[in-house]
């Protein structure tokens, strides 16, 4: 079962993974409380065009600069566009979703020769993690878990009673701009290893299916970190069984994905027999 | 004596738009002020002025005699509890100890005198066995009583509630009106916002009664009377 991982490009698959789920547990508790599901969407496919900028600009050193400007950008601008009542945050942020992805398949369309990388891009890949890739999940890691341990008291706060915040005396507005930040760069490192399409399943599963089983925040984000950690162990060895030994050529990040996803499923008894229990 | 709170012709509203005039209005420490008036009168907006939350118009708006903005570290707020979410993953302790993060800073941890004020806190409001229950599985009184816990733990010199007796007990109304006339006693100011006019009269020391703009203000005994109630909820008020 370690064998597998002695293997340099696989030991590194599983690293990217592990430093992934040590952000993507926490924070996707703050992405489930904030209802922010359609913002994480939002953000890893404006991330898309930026990445292609990046690309065209600078080649493949070029896509991390760019995904982190586009990131941080979208981070900024949906902040702004949902503070006002006027339009609503759905609405806002599909405005966005919708024009920067659209942007970035008119620049990927406009030449052929660099489709297949930034497909890459659309979909990830795991199995050929840099060391240079690694060193700067790494460090997007740190600077994601600082940030969320600065933060984290007061973003419970202002998403448990908004008003409540406000007349305390916090800026609502630069508690959201936090969090989306926060939100921008987990989506920035994760992007490389299982994509734009599949990075949203980091942010959004491991919450929901940690909420089934505990009604603690601190509980919720351990649960969800261990949760990826499980997944992206057994979809890099599952990915890695079923083609050398079945044939089957099976994504490392869709199997890891795939394997989240079936573990949220696997949890739902345990909520329904938890509310079975709180009634009785 | 210095005034909690000191409004002079003030008219309160959002982008220019006025909600609430001609505001006249003081309230000393240990005074308690109800504001009275139907459902969209104006009541919330004129407690969200005293935290600097609303736009002042016109006129001259003071608290503890400066801007309401520079005030809110002594003013402390009691939300309505239908406002949030039931479902929210948070203990009881978790939520009054919110009280307390403006004194603690971001990213402290809390000190034992955080610690205490919440357990005292929880204490005056009865709730003490409540607090590693999840908030959202206490009754709506509770609820309330909770989130007065949290205002205390902040222990403001003036405290806004924003219509604490909707839909809470009387179990609960006992311990919040208790909590409320001793909070008063020991010198804070209190602004009780509710549409309950028996409970407006017997809890305040003084009305103000509002719908749209200030119809009047004084003792219970001179505004809670025909005349300017069928001013502020209109001639075919039942009374």
């Amino acid at each position: 079962m370690i064998e597998p991982f002695q293997l340099p490009f696989m030991g590194r698959a599983l690293a990217e993974i592990a430093l992934l789920a040590l952000i993507c547990g926490p924070v996707s508790v703050f992405v489930y409380a904030r209802r922010l599901s359609f913002v994480s969407d939002a953000l890893t496919h404006t991330v898309f065009p930026g990445a292609v900028i990046g690309f065209v600009a600078g080649g493949l050193e070029g896509v991390f600069l760019g995904a982190l400007v586009a990131a941080l950008l979208t981070a900024v601008v949906l902040t702004v566009l949902t503070r006002g009542a006027r339009i609503s945050d759905d609405a806002a942020t599909a405005v966005v979703l919708t024009a920067m992805f659209s942007i970035g398949v008119v620049l990927v369309s406009r030449r052929s020769s660099y489709t297949s990388d930034l497909t890459s891009f659309l979909f990830g890949r795991l199995l050929t993690v840099t060391p240079q890739q690694l060193a700067e999940t790494a460090v997007l890691a740190a600077v994601v878990l600082v940030a969320l341990l600065i933060g984290a008291r007061v973003m419970i706060f202002r998403t448990f009673d908004p008003a409540g915040a406000a007349a305390a005396g916090y800026r609502i507005a630069w508690i959201d701009l936090w969090l989306n930040v926060i939100v921008a760069l987990v989506v920035v490192a994760a992007v490389r290893a299982v994509g734009t399409i599949l990075v949203v399943a980091l942010l959004i599963v491991p919450a929901a299916a940690a909420r089934m089983v505990s009604d603690r925040l601190a509980v919720m984000a351990v649960l969800g970190t261990v949760l990826i950690a499980g997944a992206g162990y057994a979809g890099l060895l599952l990915s890695w069984t079923a083609s050398l030994e079945y044939g089957v050529a099976l994504t490392s990040a869709s199997s890891v994905v795939l394997l989240l996803v079936a573990f949220y499923l696997l949890l739902i008894p345990v909520r329904l027999i938890r509310s079975a229990g709180a009634r009785t | 004596m210095s005034t909690a709170v000191e409004y002079r012709g003030v008219s309160l509203g959002y982008q220019g738009k006025p909600a609430l005039t001609d505001v006249d209005v003081t309230l000393h420490p240990g005074q308690r002020l109800a504001l009275v008036g139907p459902n969209g009168a104006g009541k919330s907006t004129l407690i969200k002025s005293m935290l600097g939350l609303v736009d002042v118009l016109h006129g001259d708006a003071a608290v503890f005699g400066s801007d309401p903005k520079s005030a809110r570290g002594r003013a402390g707020y009691v939300p309505q509890t239908d406002s949030l979410d039931a479902d929210f993953p948070i203990s009881v302790r978790r939520v009054v100890m919110m009280g307390r993060y403006r004194r603690i800073g971001w990213w402290r941890p809390a000190r034992a005198e955080d610690r205490r004020a919440v357990a005292d806190a929880l204490d005056r409001v009865g709730l003490t066995d409540k607090a590693g229950h999840r908030f959202g599985t206490l009754s709506g009184g509770q609820q309330q009583r909770v989130l007065l816990a949290r205002a205390i733990a902040a222990e403001p010199r003036l405290l806004l509630l924003d219509e604490p007796f909707n839909g809470v007990d009387v179990l609960s109304q006992e311990a919040i009106v208790r909590v409320l006339r001793e909070l008063s006693a020991e010198g804070t100011a209190l602004v009780i916002s509710t549409h309950d006019l028996t409970m407006a009269g017997e809890l305040a020391d003084l009305v103000c009664l509002v719908n749209g703009r200030q119809w009047a203000a004084g003792p219970p005994d001179e505004t809670l009377t025909a005349g300017p109630l069928r001013k502020a909820y209109g001639e075919r008020a039942v009374l």
